[in-house]
């Protein structure tokens, strides 16, 4: 563990301390190194929790998601190289420090051993990401979506804080590594609203449907790395908190879950229908990642090894690609300065190889077969029909929809007359490609051994 | 204000805290009280302008108000105990004193004058109104805990969380808004009191320590309204940055020093078998939370317009004399969360 | 060798990561030991002490 944290900490002091004209080279180098370094958490012959200390430890749960965060740092430095490069030097490196903050907080998430580190890192990572919204946003609605962003999440997790206090207060520890252990909490009238108070605030993290108001509106304002590490990591850490807390939670029992599962299918289908009719892209892309999580929940809730399997599989996956179309997003959106979709359409006349990347990251967020998004939401979706049949009908049509609008935006984007006014764009450039290829890449690897991205039942 | 008389009233503020503190005897922790509040009264006046006036009018009517129930509710309770120590009370003087301590430290029902006052004050002596002068009654509440009604406590204190983020919110006077934060945060000291007293001392030890960093960082920009933290960032800008850190912490977000009390009295109130009064207590701390958000939005997350020679002010050097205390202040603000294990056992 | 002084100024920073990875590595190394040695009762994680090391599990 500490062998990339103490690494990571250090990386303030170069920060800081490191000349103006290699600030990012630099940066990118060392996080890059980090996160190839962090690929030797895959290392466990034995389905154990691994690199324990007293407060950390990593397990097959937990090692893609870490990995992820180390791996998304070098890209959000890469990705936001060039909206920055005209700000004073101190506020670049300021803005890297946040990023290296983030990554800290989630990492100590991520591997906490215990529930009050993981709660704390938790609400750490909001600072960060309040900054990243409100600070280097674009537009004036940046200020109200910041608040929606900090409240939502509070409101949602300080009674999971309470709900945790007392479970320590009942049983004595909140050790992750023996709770499977401790006797199991049956469902009285005291304990439904524990239940819900732990739940509720993974839910409105994922988010569900219905508390997902405040979602939109932070990827709408944020700057593109702020849009990348919400919805790569972010959202993930509501799924893998569920999955951790859920484990002493058993049984569920139908009158609790019901409602959840409920609003969540329906919601594959409301979010996914919003995605057609949406004007801005980055909008698009965060509804987009609603309807996905909501099929997490699902699978989640369910509680079958078949459902954590799709759950985990498809947040890794969808991390991969949601990161993608963002950074896809704002190339545009920084050729055309609008995230309008119908100020930038026909792009691929001009830029056919970014056309490209824009065909692929949008087959793999629809999950067409090389990829892991499609092992993913078939996992998810056989659970969810050995669960109930009927729910085929929900999934099958959410699937349609996901298509019908990965193909909205790549005709909208990419096809048809190229406007006028886009013809003096400047050409796109490698650091631009490289970052696509560094998203595809880890893609196309993981479908080679998927059982790395499994979880927990390997 | 003359030097001599500056250093015989700050000296006597002093002894009177200091009397309250050592007294075991209720007539001398009423007279250690009355020592300080008169002591302070001739710094609250120095500016002779109307606001000052009132405030000190207004301070002065409502603690001379709080000191004869003291002295009241101690008179009683020697005459139904026979005793003039600070230990038992019956139950009628205790009810009485706590209400007069809650009054000359401003909580919920007895709160209305703190923001005026406050409000007609200089930053600096602000600064002590809002922490020297409640170390006093403070400690006289930590003296008398175990005879305390809870459910008067209980009551008093989430009322102040409440209240306390309910003025905050429509507030432009900074001095304003730190009286709010004052009443929320007295507010949790007193719910935690009856049940550890000890976690209600860490408590108003960190409360002193941000309000002490938050003011004397609004005394260096001279600030006294939100339009005017605004263009602090073209004075200072790394301050300005850090700021954010101590007006979070303020609101008990996790990674800093702030959410360190409310983690310890939410466990202490759970262990306490109250959940759900533990759960109002931290969902209505969200009231206080949104103006703090907001004086961060205005001091360090936009960048107000200004015209290009006011954003050069930064190479100035200010000479401040509170700079040493505001740096030390400010670390143990904003970051001691991680040192937790080490300032629990005491 | 002025050019020496001049490299080390503007690339000291080079170091700290590395520098970051051997003290992690370093510390983890000694968690480790010390846990084996807390466990070494258990005839799983057993490992052969160090002359004169004790086991802190007693």
């Amino acid at each position: 563990m500490l062998k990339i944290l103490f690494p990571s900490i250090m990386l303030i002091p170069v920060t800081w301390f490191s000349p103006n004209k290699w600030l990012w080279t630099l940066l990118t180098m060392y996080s890059l190194m980090i996160s190839f370094w962090s690929l030797m958490w895959f290392f466990s012959p034995l389905n154990n929790p691994m690199f324990i200390n007293k407060y950390l430890y990593t397990d097959q749960l937990s090692t893609p998601l870490l990995i992820l965060t180390c791996w998304l740092t070098p890209l959000m430095i890469i990705a936001s190289q060039n909206h920055m490069i005209n700000m004073p030097i101190n506020q670049q490196r300021l803005y890297i420090l946040t990023f290296i903050m983030l990554q800290l907080s989630l990492i100590l998430a991520f591997s906490a051993m215990e529930l009050t580190l993981f709660y704390i890192m938790f609400e750490s990572t909001l600072i960060p990401t309040l900054i990243i919204i409100t600070r280097w946003g674009n537009q004036t609605e940046r200020l109200n979506a910041g608040i929606y962003f900090l409240f939502y999440t509070l409101m949602g997790s300080l009674p999971l804080l309470i709900a945790l206090l007392t479970l320590q207060a009942e049983s004595g520890s909140l050790m992750m590594t023996s709770m499977p252990f401790m006797t199991q909490i049956y469902p009285t009238q005291t304990n439904q609203i524990w239940w819900v108070a732990c739940f509720i605030a993974f839910l409105v993290k994922l988010p569900l449907y219905g508390f997902h108001l405040w979602l939109p509106k932070a990827h709408v304002e944020a700057p593109v790395a702020g849009s990348m590490i919400l919805a790569a990591i972010l959202l993930k850490l509501g799924g893998y908190g569920i999955m951790r807390i859920s484990i002493m939670m058993t049984p569920f029992t139908k009158d609790l879950v019901f409602p959840f599962l409920v609003i969540s299918l329906w919601g594959i289908i409301m979010t996914s229908s919003i995605c057609l009719r949406q004007a801005d892209l980055k909008s698009l892309i965060a509804y987009s990642s609603v309807s996905h999580m909501a099929l997490v929940i699902a699978a989640i809730i369910i509680q079958t090894p078949w459902g954590f399997t799709g759950a985990t599989i498809l947040m890794i996956a969808h991390g991969l690609s949601s990161s993608m179309l963002f950074c896809l997003a704002n190339t545009n959106y920084e050729r055309t300065h609008s995230r309008t979709m119908l100020l930038a359409r026909g792009m691929q006349t001009i830029l056919p190889l970014m056309a490209t990347w824009w065909l692929l990251a949008n087959l793999m967020n629809m999950a067409l077969p090389p990829s892991p998004n499609l092992m993913g939401e078939l996992t998810i979706i056989t659970t969810l029909f050995n669960w109930s049949n009927i729910t085929i009908i929900l999934t099958g049509l959410g699937v349609i929809i996901t298509a019908l609008y990965s193909l909205y935006i790549f005709l909208t984007t990419q096809q048809g007359k190229m406007p006028e006014h886009l013809t003096a764009i400047y050409p796109t450039f490698t650091r631009e490609h490289l970052l696509m290829n560094l998203h595809i890449i880890p893609m196309c690897l993981l479908i080679c051994k998927p059982s790395l991205i499994w979880g927990m039942f390997t | 204000m003359n030097p001599f008389a500056l250093a015989i009233l700050l000296i006597s503020m002093f002894i009177g805290t200091m009397v309250t503190l050592t007294s075991s005897h209720w007539l001398l922790a009423w007279l250690g009280l009355e020592i300080s509040t008169l002591a302070i009264i001739p710094l609250m006046i120095t500016d002779h302008h109307p606001r000052a006036t009132e405030a000190t009018t207004k301070y002065f009517l409502t603690q001379a108000t709080a000191a004869t129930l003291i002295l009241f509710s101690a008179l009683i309770n020697a005459w139904n105990t026979g005793m003039w120590e600070l230990k038992e009370l019956s139950p009628l003087s205790s009810n009485m004193l706590s209400l007069a301590l809650m009054m000359k430290m401003g909580l919920a029902p007895l709160h209305f004058w703190l923001p005026e006052v406050l409000q007609g004050l200089s930053l600096t002596t602000g600064l002590i109104l809002s922490t020297w002068q409640k170390i006093a009654p403070i400690a006289l509440m930590y003296m008398i805990f175990s005879s305390l009604n809870i459910q008067v406590l209980m009551i008093m204190g989430l009322l102040s969380i409440i209240v306390g983020g309910w003025i905050g919110l429509n507030q432009v006077h900074l001095r304003k808004v730190i009286a709010a934060s004052s009443i929320a945060h007295l507010g949790w000291m007193m719910i935690i009191l009856p049940f550890s007293p000890h976690i209600m001392m860490l408590t108003f030890l960190i409360y002193i320590l941000m309000t002490t960093a938050m003011f004397l960082s609004f005394k260096i920009f001279n600030a006294t309204q939100i339009k005017m933290l605004t263009i602090a960032w073209t004075k200072m800008p790394v301050l300005v940055a850090l700021m954010m850190f101590i007006l979070l912490s303020l609101g008990g977000l996790p990674p800093t020093t702030g959410f360190l009390p409310k983690w310890f009295i939410l466990q202490e109130l759970t262990l306490q078998h109250i959940p759900s009064i533990a759960t109002v207590m931290a969902i209505s701390s969200l009231l206080s939370l949104f103006f703090y958000l907001r004086l961060t939005y205005a001091l360090t997350l936009t960048y107000s317009p200004n015209t290009v020679n006011s954003t050069i002010m930064w190479r100035f050097k200010f000479n401040n004399m509170f700079y040493l205390p505001l740096m030390v202040v400010m670390v143990l603000a904003t970051f001691l969360l991680p040192l937790t294990p080490s300032l629990i056992s005491f | 060798m002025v050019n020496i002084i001049g490299v080390i100024r503007e690339h000291w920073t080079n170091v700290l990561v590395p520098l970051g990875f051997v003290i992690g590595w370093y510390w983890d190394k000694k968690n480790d030991e010390k846990l084996t040695a807390f466990r070494n009762k258990s005839l799983l994680f057993k490992r052969d002490l160090k002359p004169g090391e004790e086991f802190t599990w007693k």
